[in-house]
């Protein structure tokens, strides 16, 4: 779900301040801290690979993705002056919630999964097995208002279940790209107005 | 006890004291409709909470802009009443708390606006929806032999809100209750409308398709909320270029008149005062004669910024009167003030230089300035534009780089004698024609000329006061002779006639031009205090006191005096007739010092006869 908000704000971005002066301003994004994000993707990779072969990083990857998350949560502070990220970084705060409060796991709704995704997922989820980020939600389950309980189907491309903190988050990384790119297009027909002027 | 003494007292202020009112009405209908059951929601109300959460997001976002005032019409509450219709009150207060702690987040408002919002539409919601269980309808689908439910449901969330709020607008601004209203219901009503039936709407959408439903109806709303924004922006754009001067980029001549009459009908709506200061180029021709239009236009436009510059931190009103004459209306400001901040200005002038203006005599740019502050004397804008032109004129006549304030030194030193000398040579034209007339405006001038004296009058006003009496009926020079002197009865036709001597006045001491601030006497000595008067049924203090104090005096004139159509009165029974009429016809303060003043002159007329019999 982290794609969609990328992909749409590209889209609409590059279509709202025009292909090249678009690519020049996503050139020129800066982040502070940014050098993170690919080490704690490359941290989850190795967990995600390795867990089943180590039975200790297997039993606490729920907590080591919290970790993950903790310092994922910890950059987005440090940018939190742009536009957007803020968004961003409330959105991944309710999701780091309600795994904190369910044992690092992110409770999914079978109603909701059933609904719309393959019922090959379903059972797996009902099972407990391959996911390590995910369970079924039950009756036991905290906060499960935070879950995956939202379910995404035709028309939209994607079938998914998704929590509201996926969507805000979404919703936060695509107001950072239409601020980021319409930057120097702004800039751009101010000088235009200008040099008319004269 | 100090702060609880001032927190009653804040209570105690109207508009304090309403917001408490809704607040707390607004929060007790909400616990009793609420109750926080969203903590019991199941995951699938969850999921359809944040949808219809998102959509007032995004429908507060994408707002519509009205022309002309760029009010802003929020599609947020088809929302809150489709929730209503389709799931009942408690979801519908779900979705509001939800909404409003978020707004509360992200918008600048003040808190306790949040506050108010939130009890006003915990208010219209729970309004309606009792309405709405009331009249038997039901939750789910549109039932289509209910459908008076629906309509009579939208009406009384329309009504509640417009009753609050403009309750609340009547309370702050002391404006009078019925044209909020009124302007509530022109301004908004066909955008609320739609709001109102794209509820509907919407409920359809979300009873057959859920989510993809409210998903469409976003989509719309963002788009015509787009292009609306587009159209709004190019009315901004068309109002802009209508109201602006191209060379100056201060507002031109004819939105100048428009503010200006706001501000009057303001002023006598609410009493806010304001200085009107009209300002005039020194020697601009010297300028153009020797550097050439372009240049001179170019000054013109430096002019301009200058202005612009120095009136913008105050919010005052700058217009290119035309030429090279500049207006400033200064809202707030009394006349003294509003010399000192144009007196400064026309320093900072003095003091910025602009290439060539070493030709002009004062080897400076300048300006001269004559400001008058709105009052009784001026009870229209032309009439208020000539008072600021006639300061101004003195203000040139002074040796420029002056400002000035009407009344000031006003007139210039042409004595007043010759003034009445040429007056009187107009109306000696009544010798032949109605010699009652010449007569009357020759008592009425003598009696206006003491009661100067009595009221304490300004060099300036005392001048208005005699001259006007002197003049105040030369319109009469238009009706028949033979209707003057008809000794009978006047028909309804020949009174229409008679009555038109004050508009035949006005023009023509406005065609002489030389007698500009004479017009409010000419023009409105026949109207009365309670407004019944004529030409224009002017009321209380909106006739300058002039006016009121001719009208007196123009009473117990004619009251006095051998009139083709009426009886004497003696003196003494004219004194009562203007005391019973006191407060209807006169202005009661002018008849208090009208009365003891003709007492005494006749006191002391009776007593010199007297003393002549005696002696």
């Amino acid at each position: 779900m982290v794609y969609d908000g990328i992909v749409i704000g590209l889209i609409i971005g590059l279509l709202r301040a025009g292909w090249h002066p678009g690519l020049v301003a996503l050139s020129q994004i800066r982040i502070r801290g940014g050098w993170i994000f690919p080490a704690l993707l490359a941290v989850q990779l190795l967990i995600f690979s390795i867990q089943d072969r180590v039975s200790f990083i297997g039993q606490y990857s729920g907590w080591m993705f919290m970790a993950v998350y903790i310092v994922g949560l910890y950059v987005l502070w440090l940018n939190r002056a742009e536009k957007g990220i803020w968004i961003i970084f409330i959105g991944v705060a309710m999701n780091f919630l309600v795994m904190l409060v369910n044992g690092g796991r992110m409770p999914v709704s079978l109603e909701a999964a059933s609904a719309v995704l393959d019922p090959v997922y379903t059972q797996m989820l009902k099972d407990g097995v391959g996911a390590a980020k995910h369970y079924a939600l039950d009756d036991s389950t905290r906060l499960s208002f935070l879950g995956d309980i939202i379910p995404i189907a035709p028309p939209y491309p994607r079938t998914q279940v998704i929590s509201i903190g996926d969507v805000v988050m979404n919703i936060g990384i695509f107001l950072y790209l239409q601020s980021v790119m319409l930057k120097n297009k702004t800039r751009a027909s101010f000088v235009e107005s200008k040099s008319h002027k004269s | 006890m100090g702060i609880a003494r001032r927190v009653i007292q804040q209570f105690q202020k109207p508009g304090i004291g309403y917001l408490a009112l809704v607040c707390l009405t607004g929060a007790v209908l909400f616990l009793s409709g609420n109750r926080f059951s969203f903590l019991s929601f199941s995951n699938d109300q969850w999921v359809l909470l944040y949808a219809m959460v998102a959509a007032v997001q995004i429908l507060d976002r994408y707002v519509f802009r009205l022309p002309p005032d760029g009010n802003v019409q929020s599609m947020d509450s088809s929302v809150y009443l489709a929730a209503i219709f389709v799931y009942g009150l408690d979801f519908s207060l779900c979705i509001l708390l939800f909404s409003s702690c978020i707004a509360l987040f992200h918008s600048q408002l003040a808190w306790w606006k949040h506050l108010f919002n939130f009890s006003i539409y915990s208010m219209m919601i729970s309004g309606a929806s009792v309405v709405f269980a009331l009249l038997g309808g039901e939750n789910g689908s549109i039932d289509n032999y209910h459908l008076h439910a629906y309509i009579l449901t939208l009406i009384a969330y329309f009504c509640i809100n417009a009753l609050t709020f403009g309750l609340y607008l009547y309370l702050v601004h002391k404006g009078n209750l019925f044209e909020i209203l009124r302007s509530f219901l022109s301004d908004a009503l066909f955008a609320y409308l739609s709001t109102l039936l794209l509820s509907l709407v919407l409920v359809i959408l979300i009873v057959s398709h859920r989510s993809f439903g409210l998903f469409l109806f976003l989509a719309i709303a963002m788009l015509l909320s787009h292009a609306f924004r587009q159209l709004f922006n190019m009315y901004d754009q068309l109002n802009e270029k209508a109201n602006k001067d191209q060379r100056t980029g201060l507002f031109n001549h004819s939105y100048f008149e428009e503010k200006l009459e706001d501000y009057i009908k303001e002023y006598r709506e609410r009493g806010t005062t304001f200085s009107l200061a009209l300002l005039d180029l020194d020697d601009f021709k010297k300028y153009n004669d020797k550097f050439g239009h372009p240049r001179g236009d170019k000054l013109l436009g430096f002019f301009g910024a200058l202005l612009k510059e120095a009136c913008e931190p105050d919010q005052l009103f700058v217009a290119r009167y035309g030429g090279e004459e500049f207006a400033i209306i200064l809202p707030g400001f009394a006349q003294v003030q509003a010399k000192a901040f144009i007196d400064n200005l026309r320093k900072h002038v003095n003091d910025t230089h602009y290439e060539g203006v070493e030709v002009l005599p004062h080897g400076c740019l300048s300006f001269s300035a004559g400001i008058v502050e709105v009052g009784e004397m001026s009870y229209d804008k032309s009439q208020l534009v000539d008072l600021a032109d006639r300061a101004l004129y003195v203000a040139k006549a002074k040796g420029k780089n002056t400002v000035l304030l009407y009344g000031e030194q006003s007139s210039l030193p042409t004595s007043i004698e010759e003034e009445i000398n040429e007056i009187e040579q107009h109306i000696r034209i009544f010798l032949s024609k109605d010699v009652y007339t010449f007569k009357h405006s020759k008592r009425v001038f003598s009696y206006a000329f003491e009661m100067a004296d009595e009221l304490r009058l300004s060099d300036e006003e005392r001048r208005v006061l005699a001259l006007g009496a002197l003049i105040h009926d030369i319109g009469k020079l238009e009706i028949p002779r033979d209707i003057l002197n008809k000794k009978s009865r006047l028909t309804i036709e020949e009174w229409e006639i008679v009555k038109k001597h004050v508009l035949w006045g006005k023009e023509f001491v406005l065609a002489t031009g030389k007698y500009k601030e004479l017009v409010p006497l000419v023009e409105l000595h026949h109207e009365r205090y309670d407004g019944k008067g004529y030409p224009h049924g002017l009321k209380g203090h909106e006739i300058p006191r002039l006016a009121r104090m001719l009208c007196i005096i123009d009473s117990f004139d004619a009251m006095t005096t051998e009139r083709p159509y009426q009886d004497t009165k003696t003196f003494e029974e004219a004194l009562h007739e203007l005391e019973r009429c006191s407060g209807t016809q006169f202005d009661p303060a002018l008849v208090q010092a009208f009365v003891p003043y003709i007492r005494h002159k006749t006191g002391s007329a009776i007593a010199t006869a007297r003393q002549q019999a005696n002696g």
